[in-house]
């Protein structure tokens, strides 16, 4: 018999009726679902849509065994690697260091841009977030440990 | 004429310095998004929420209209001059856009006649809402919340079960949308439940970073594989205003398929789950009903004319069900309504008595975005080229940052970006998937509505469920609910039907 490999066109629907099973376990169990006096309970309407993402999720199973996956190019996840560098460095140097130097670090070096295009997009980019977040929203972006070193 | 008398008082809440600003911004960033092909009306809007945070929800929301209804003008450019849409809505544009600017010579007409009945079919759509949405509204007003509840499943069953390749994966991801909303707060008793004893899961998912991860930075991964695209305009000459203008011949050539587009493309609009790419395509498809001087598809200024027209009536239509009822007919309507309960506004029947300045005021800042948004895109047709050419390579980090301190801006803590990170790998992979978000934002958004009328309707019952019957309404937005889960099973049947005959 041949075996089919596991595509992420299959492991949607499992993952979805695994959410459905912990919805629902939760729900009879810990949430409640109909009270004689009081009505539905906090479970009652997560529980029923639980049931329903159960069935669907089967039937979408289902659909996934005649269908082609999709491929995912390891470059296509670049720019969430990008996002975790980000979020890292940010503990160290900071939020907006962090960004101004991935976006010069994926322009120049990533992508290649000659030095005048480089610094067009970081000017670009740069003031859309001191202007609009930091000056306009007043967002009190983190600072990192460095200066937190430095300044206390 | 007391619509009307409302409506001017509208434009007394809109004709304030900083409104009639935001609606210039919103007009100038909604065109560049269009424009831009890959990014959308949805990603624009969702990205551009967090900078609406320091205003007032009127102008925060007069802002955000004036940049989805821009959209719709900017996404035809990209249409006509590259023949690659902004946006879904302006597939169709290209049909006869393209060859017009390319084999006939005429890119700066092609251009002119998107963005006159653009405005034609605006102006329609923003009549009739004028009057509609009061009507709409009035009609709301009589229903409870067994109606609410039969209207809020049609709502979200016609977006999940209609749009999109598959009705199991729109309704899967639907109820994914509904079960991610109900972690948090309970909404009747206000009792924690599926925060997993998680302190940030306590306040639920927050919706803005999760809007835009879903399909800011899903998109982001998506444009991952465009960027070695090269872009290249095919045009033989420069583009200028003047060169651009319409004879009085073409504009006769095409104001009759403008207005007929106009009408229908406002109806089309109304309903959910249809919007205004469906708007676009049945304008188009009814112009090929009608007499056209060229034939459609090389050219024609009433191909062009017909879908734009349809698809920026239907952006306006769509904001009579959003305004009245509160029930959205797209994602972009989803995130819009978002916006608008994040800033403590309840849309729906009681909007128009209760807030009537916010009503008002929306509507009317429609009519002056349509306006600016005609006088904006006229004036950059010169220097469209150079927009529409920016390399997607540059595009990319761009709009990861923003998505970044976007992400963040919501609640000043890394919890939003590591939400907007997660939500944005999961859109992805599900887009690539076949699975479309949109159905997901949408009952995300009402799931919460849905859950309290429904329970509500249960209490009144006694836990019956013929109450749901019992009213007239409610039962017959059941039928049309179940007419809804019907049609792609009969699609299914007639088409097996058709299979086996031709065999």
């Amino acid at each position: 018999m041949q075996t089919k490999k596991i595509t992420s066109k299959m492991l949607i629907p499992i993952v979805t009726a695994i959410i459905a099973i912990v919805f629902i376990y939760f729900g009879i169990t810990k949430y409640g679902f109909m009270h004689e006096v009081r009505g539905p309970l906090p479970g009652f309407f997560p529980t029923i849509i639980g049931f329903l993402l159960l069935a669907l999720s089967v039937l979408a199973f289902i659909g996934s065994l005649k269908e082609e996956s999709p491929g995912f190019p390891v470059e296509n996840w670049y720019p969430a690697l990008g996002v975790v560098a980000i979020m890292l460095s940010t503990l160290v140097i900071g939020m907006l260091p962090s960004l101004a130097l991935f976006v010069l670090l994926w322009l120049r070096w990533f992508e290649k841009f000659s030095w005048k295009a480089t610094l067009i997009g970081f000017a670009v980019i740069m003031a859309i977030v001191i202007g609009a977040f930091v000056m306009w929203l007043g967002v009190p972006f983190p600072k990192g440990f460095i200066y937190n070193l430095i300044a206390y | 004429m007391e619509n009307l008398q409302m409506l001017f008082m509208g434009f007394s809440v809109v004709l304030t310095l900083e409104n009639v600003m935001v609606t210039l911004l919103g007009a100038i960033l909604g065109l560049i998004v269009g424009a831009m092909p890959g990014i959308g009306s949805l990603a624009g809007v969702a990205l551009l929420l967090p900078l609406t945070y320091k205003f007032n929800p009127t102008t925060a929301i007069i802002m955000l209209g004036s940049l989805y209804y821009a959209n719709m003008y900017g996404g035809s450019f990209s249409a006509i001059l590259l023949n690659i849409p902004g946006d879904s809505p302006a597939v169709m544009t290209a049909l006869d856009g393209y060859p017009m600017a390319t084999k006939r010579n005429r890119p700066g007409q092609a251009l002119f006649t998107a963005n006159s009945s653009s405005f034609i079919g605006g102006l329609i759509g923003m009549l009739i809402l004028t009057f509609m949405g009061p009507l709409l509204a009035d009609l709301g007003l009589k229903f409870g919340p067994a109606e609410m509840t039969s209207l809020l499943l049609v709502a979200m069953t016609s977006i999940g079960w209609l749009v999109g390749e598959s009705p199991t994966k729109g309704v899967v991801l639907t109820l994914v949308g509904v079960l991610l909303a109900s972690m948090g707060m309970d909404t009747l008793t206000g009792s924690p439940r599926f925060d997993f004893g998680n302190i940030y899961l306590l306040g639920g998912i927050p919706f803005t970073p999760f809007v835009i991860g879903t399909v800011g930075f899903s998109q982001v991964l998506k444009l991952m594989e465009e960027r070695n695209k090269k872009v290249e305009a095919n045009l033989n000459q420069k583009l200028t205003i003047k060169g651009s203008l319409l004879t009085a011949h073409d504009f006769k050539r095409l104001l009759p398929p403008a207005i007929r587009s106009g009408f229908m493309g406002t109806f089309v609009g109304v309903l959910p789950g249809a919007g205004a790419t469906t708007g676009a395509f049945l304008g188009y498809a009814m112009q090929k009903t009608f007499k056209s001087e060229e034939p459609l598809g090389t050219g024609a200024i009433e191909g062009i004319a017909a879908c734009e027209s349809a698809n920026n009536a239907a952006a306006a239509g769509a904001f009579a069900p959003l305004l009245a009822l509160g029930i959205p007919g797209s994602g972009t309507g989803a995130v819009l309504l978002g916006g608008l309960m994040m800033w403590g506004l309840n849309p729906g029947p009681l909007l128009f008595t209760t807030n009537p300045d916010f009503a008002w005021g929306l509507i009317a800042s429609l009519f002056l975005a349509n306006i600016l948004t005609l006088i904006i895109a006229v004036g950059i047709i010169p220097f469209l080229i150079q927009i529409l050419t920016v390399p997607v390579r540059m595009l990319i980090p761009i709009i990861t940052v923003v998505c970044v301190v976007g992400g963040y801006s919501t609640s000043n803590s890394m919890y939003g970006v590591i939400i907007m990170l997660l939500s944005g790998v999961f859109g992805y992979i599900l887009d690539r998937n076949g699975y479309g978000v949109a159905p997901m934002l949408l009952a995300f958004v009402l799931a919460p509505l849905l859950e309290s009328n429904m329970r509500k309707a249960f209490i009144i019952s006694n836990g019956k469920l013929d109450i749901f019957f019992d009213k007239p309404i409610s039962a017959f937005l059941l039928l049309v609910l179940f007419a809804i889960v019907l049609t792609p099973v009969i699609k299914f049947i007639l088409r097996k039907a058709g299979v086996s005959k031709k065999k």
